[in-house]
């Protein structure tokens, strides 16, 4: 059973169509990079499969049920924005993690919170805007979901940042689930994608593997990206 | 779920709820020892000092109050409305179990806040003898109940237990109605806090406009004269179905923003 399923998927902004008749599967055990430039439609599509949005057409699921309260215990999700309480300390931010998902692996989070010399006691507001995506990304990734949606992981850090991000992800999602990582930045995602879907202007430009696209068109997904995506 | 949300919503409040009742007790205090020589006049400073430590506590009682009604507001906006609500909206938890655990904390510190004022004013009061006459009151108080007739102290009690009902549901109904008017403006692409103003005195004047047109309606058609005119109720009958009037119509106002609120979370949420 896919992870995430969308058929004939439609969102408008008034008059404009954010999704436009969009159809796509993402199965278990993939990493996905859903690609595209800004304005595509990228945050619009993984804010529906969070259920932060309504379609206004089509069909999307997540492992099989509409998003909502069952889909949320499955979905862990990273957003574009810094979304954790700024006043919680790290502590309670792992308190409020261990709450409300069963499947957070808190001693995992808190290695990794060592690792970048954390203390419990530090609060979230008290960190610089680089470790708070980090801590952030820290928390999803400790959850043993069937899906991560990253919503631009690496979008406004630096090189180093976007490696540590990247490591975070390869070193600690659940290899049964789906990893989706929305971006624009192909070159650093690419080596570890297994699959991409080009997203323009509210429609599937494409879906294919990786390594499909290496040898059937013979160049780099970020060589396609640039041809398909050209001013 | 909803004890899980409670739980972590009175953390976030408490932070900031607690240090006010301090600063209360503190004044409180400081109030007290200053009716105890300070404003007497002998020493000028100490009479300055007294009135600074008196005004404090009064900023204090307000400053509770106020806290308390800007948390309610406050907590809903930036926890559901703003980046958090990215958070929020993504936990395995519904709409209405958000909407009430938000509810019950800010009703909780109403109430609190309230009990808080009432103990500082007694702290206040406090003098050698105090105790000693607090629990003469008390004592005669309890006598005079036992004077009372049976159903004279039952109605009494009734009536007590409708109008903090009454109080309480209006609380509710009152942090819902600041509720509806921001959950329906963030839906809106931009300008969302001036579309939740909109919405407010919106929502507002929908209501009063319907609220009149119902009672010209029902006098236009007699409505009252017609459904008690057989019915020639005694005082106590009529206060009781007064405050059981009264109770209905909050009820009615509150679930109609509540409807308000869900239908635009669920429905229009448009985080930015």
């Amino acid at each position: 059973m896919p992870v995430l399923e969308c058929k004939g998927l439609t969102k408008r902004f008034g008059r404009t169509a954010a999704l436009d008749e969009v159809s796509l599967t993402v199965e278990p055990g993939r990493i996905v990079g859903l690609l595209g430039p800004n304005g595509s439609g990228k945050t619009t599509l993984i804010k529906l499969a969070n259920g932060l949005l309504t379609p206004d057409g089509g069909y999307i699921a997540v492992c099989g049920t509409a998003p909502g309260r069952e889909s949320h215990s499955l979905v862990s999700y990273l957003p574009e924005r810094t979304a954790i309480p700024t006043w919680m300390t790290a502590r309670q931010l792992l308190d409020f993690y261990g709450d409300f998902y069963q499947d957070f692996r808190r001693e995992a989070a808190e290695e990794m919170l060592d690792h970048l010399g954390i203390q419990p006691r530090q609060a979230v507001k008290q960190m610089s805007k680089g470790t708070r995506e980090k801590v952030q990304l820290i928390m999803v990734m400790s959850r043993a979901a069937k899906l991560y949606l990253l919503d631009e992981p690496i979008g406004g850090v630096d090189p180093a940042t976007r490696d540590y991000i990247l490591s975070t992800i390869i070193g600690n999602y659940n290899p049964d689930a789906a990893v989706v990582i929305s971006t624009h930045l192909i070159a650093d995602v690419e080596k570890v994608l297994d699959e991409v879907i080009f997203i323009s202007q509210g429609r599937v430009a494409l879906q294919s593997t990786v390594d499909g696209i290496r040898e059937e068109k013979g160049m780099s997904v970020d060589a396609l990206f640039r041809e398909v995506f050209k001013c | 779920m909803l004890r899980k949300l409670l739980k972590h919503e009175f953390r976030a409040t408490g932070r900031i709820m607690l240090p006010m009742y301090l600063i209360l007790l503190v004044t409180a205090v400081g109030s007290n020892l200053a009716g105890r020589g300070m404003l007497d006049g002998r020493y000028h400073i100490l009479n300055i000092l007294g009135v600074l430590i008196v005004t404090a506590f009064g900023i204090a009682i307000c400053g509770a109050l106020l806290m308390s009604f800007v948390l309610m507001i406050q907590r809903f906006y930036k926890n559901l409305l703003q980046d958090e609500g990215y958070l929020m909206f993504t936990l395995p938890a519904s709409v209405h179990q958000h909407i009430w655990s938000k509810l019950i904390v800010s009703s909780v510190w109403f109430i609190v806040t309230v009990l808080a004022i009432i103990a500082a004013s007694l702290v206040v009061a406090y003098q050698g003898g105090f105790l000693r006459e607090l629990l003469d009151f008390l004592r005669y108080f309890l006598e005079g109940l036992r004077k009372l007739e049976v159903s004279e102290a039952f109605n009494g009690t009734i009536y007590l237990a409708e109008f903090a009902v009454l109080m309480f549901l209006s609380l509710v109904a009152f942090s819902l109605q600041f509720y509806a008017a921001l959950a329906a403006g963030h839906s809106q692409a931009n300008h969302k806090l001036l579309w939740s103003v909109v919405w407010f005195f919106g929502i507002q004047f929908a209501l009063q406009f319907a609220g009149s047109l119902l009672i010209i309606g029902s006098n236009e058609l007699d409505v009252f004269n017609r459904l008690f005119s057989h019915w020639d109720p005694s005082p106590t009958v009529a206060i009781h179905v007064g405050l059981l009037m009264a109770i209905g119509c909050v009820i009615i106002y509150g679930a109609i923003f509540y409807a308000i609120t869900t239908f635009f979370l669920k429905k229009h949420l448009n985080l930015e």
